[in-house]
């Protein structure tokens, strides 16, 4: 995921976004889903209050995928409550061991 | 886009269920094998050790294996199990007939009891079989590892009816064949159609997810399942018309070749992990296909010796059948256990509070009775092997007591993760 751009409207909410999902971590893997590259896309509505996260799963039948984006939600809601989370999982680009960041991969051992 | 398939509200109670009764199960091996140290010395065909056979294969390994199944079927297949009435019927009847069953094997009573028994039994796995395939009725797109775990069930339904059949021969005396051959059908559909391809169907989906592994050939995998499938029907066909004979050794290459596809697609996936860090359940699993290896070493020697009618075969058979049961299955199970229960008991109890402080299910269970398990079965494993090749007594009751010690540390983790509460959970 890209971090977000100083020129946009929402620079401080969506820093503060990025930095709340830096602390939902996949339970099995125990690594934060920013740094396993699995958030791809967060966008602010304002007009509809949401907050869009657009994100993928290590595979499509990840039986902690409901616990990820549960987490997601909460992490959201607990922190920003005057908006709703809206997760949008989507499966291209495929995840892939490429999309660890470098911080990522020094937590697993690599 | 899409969405994740959210746990049923009913499929805590029945996979736990599952857990416990197996746990416990694990626990009466002990006294059983206690009770059975002389036994060992002796033919394979004997009340005793086919009483343990049956608990530890049924109540044991099958048990927990059902209960992974109905929680990890609908994850792999995104859809509900169809019914978790029939689950608790299923359970419930397989439970009746296992106390039944076991008990007659024990006292060797093949009367009544043992016919009831085996039909409960035969009820119970009619009913998680049916389960399963009604709920794979659903499938878009069928893959090699819903292959795995569908035909390793028709082969647990294969194994149950040969189960009763020879049940029944004991009072009847019906089959045209001898009992003995009957047994090794009976055990090879359980062992080899049952056991092995669902455990390689479940852990060549579950293993790269656990070690975030980049390769994964699933042409292997095809192999396996083709390999190891024509290897059963033929040993079936051979052995039923002409008894063991020198073609058994090709049907054995077969089989081991079969296996040895999944263990390079095992191999490929802890060889491309990203993941480093091997923990104490996963090295469980290790062990647990290092017995496997050690198994099929032994199989050739048993033909070997069964062809010369030497009297070794029927020791290395009981060397053969424990290294599978007690060792390979129950590695497995006693590692993979600590990768599941937890995530189970955690989705339930606590997957709603992440996103903020909360515990994670690898702190569920305590790590350092994790380690002593693995030792005091690594023990046993030795011991209890070394004791059974070689005939050694002493050594057999060296692995019977570290497998006590292994038994106790394993319930005590499992009621560990049950019975954890809020307040008492690490940070």
């Amino acid at each position: 995921m890209n971090l977000p751009d100083i020129d946009d409207e929402n620079f401080k909410l969506l820093t503060q976004i990025t930095e709340v999902l830096a602390t939902v971590i996949d339970p099995e893997l125990q690594v934060n889903i920013l740094d396993l590259g699995m958030v791809y896309n967060v966008a602010v509505k304002k007009e509809t209050k949401t907050i869009e996260v657009e994100m993928t799963l290590s595979t499509r039948h990840c039986p902690m995928g409901s616990a990820i984006v549960n987490s997601v939600e909460n992490a959201i809601l607990q922190n920003f409550t005057t908006y709703s989370p809206v997760v949008n999982l989507v499966w291209e680009p495929a995840w892939n061991v490429n999309s660890i960041t470098p911080e990522g991969k020094k937590q697993l051992g690599v | 886009m899409s969405t994740v398939i959210e746990q049923h509200p009913n499929l805590y109670k029945i996979v736990i269920a599952h857990y416990l009764i197996a746990a416990f199960t694990f626990l009466a091996l002990v006294p059983m094998l206690l009770f059975s140290v002389k036994d060992f010395g002796g033919h394979y065909f004997q009340p005793h050790l086919l009483a343990i056979t049956h608990t530890a294969a049924l109540g044991w390994a099958s048990v927990i294996i059902f209960g992974a199944c109905y929680q990890l079927l609908p994850v792999i297949l995104e859809t509900y199990l169809y019914s978790y009435k029939l689950a608790w019927f299923g359970l419930v009847v397989f439970c009746l007939g296992l106390l039944d069953f076991v008990y007659s094997f024990w006292v060797f009573e093949p009367g009544l009891h043992m016919q009831c028994g085996s039909v409960l039994l035969l009820t119970g796995i009619t009913s998680f079989t049916a389960n399963i395939f009604i709920t794979s009725k659903k499938i878009k797109k069928p893959d090699i590892y819903q292959d795995f775990i569908l035909t390793a069930c028709i082969w647990l339904l294969v194994t149950a009816v040969l189960g009763v059949l020879m049940v029944f021969n004991f009072r009847f005396a019906f089959l045209p064949k001898d009992h003995l051959l009957f047994l090794k059908l009976h055990a090879h559909a359980g062992l080899g159609g049952w056991f092995l391809l669902l455990i390689i169907g479940v852990s060549a989906k579950l293993l790269p997810m656990f070690l975030v592994s980049e390769k994964t050939n699933v042409n292997l995998l095809k192999w396996s399942y083709y390999l190891i499938n024509s290897a059963l029907l033929l040993f079936f066909i051979n052995t039923y018309i002409f008894g063991l004979n020198t073609f058994t050794f090709i049907i054995a290459v077969t089989a081991i070749v079969g296996v040895i596809c999944w263990l390079t697609y095992v191999y490929q996936c802890f060889a491309s992990r990203i993941r480093a860090k091997i923990d104490v359940a996963m090295a469980h699993t290790i062990l647990s296909i290092f017995l496997l290896a050690i198994a099929i070493f032994v199989l050739p020697f048993i033909i070997f010796y069964q062809l010369k009618a030497d009297a070794l075969a029927v020791r290395l058979t009981t060397l053969y059948g424990s290294l599978l049961l007690l060792g390979w299955i129950s590695s497995l199970i006693l590692g993979q256990t600590f990768k599941t229960l937890p995530f189970i008991v955690w989705t339930k109890r606590s997957q709603h509070l992440l996103g903020s402080k909360t515990t994670l299910p690898a702190n569920l269970f305590d790590n350092k009775i994790l380690k002593g398990q693995f030792l005091s079965f690594l023990l046993f494993t030795v011991s209890f092997s070394i004791g059974l090749a070689l005939k050694i007594k002493p050594l057999i009751y060296l692995g019977v007591v570290c497998f006590s010690v292994t038994a106790v540390l394993y319930i005590s983790n499992v009621f560990i993760i049950l019975f954890r509460t809020e307040e008492n959970e690490p940070a």
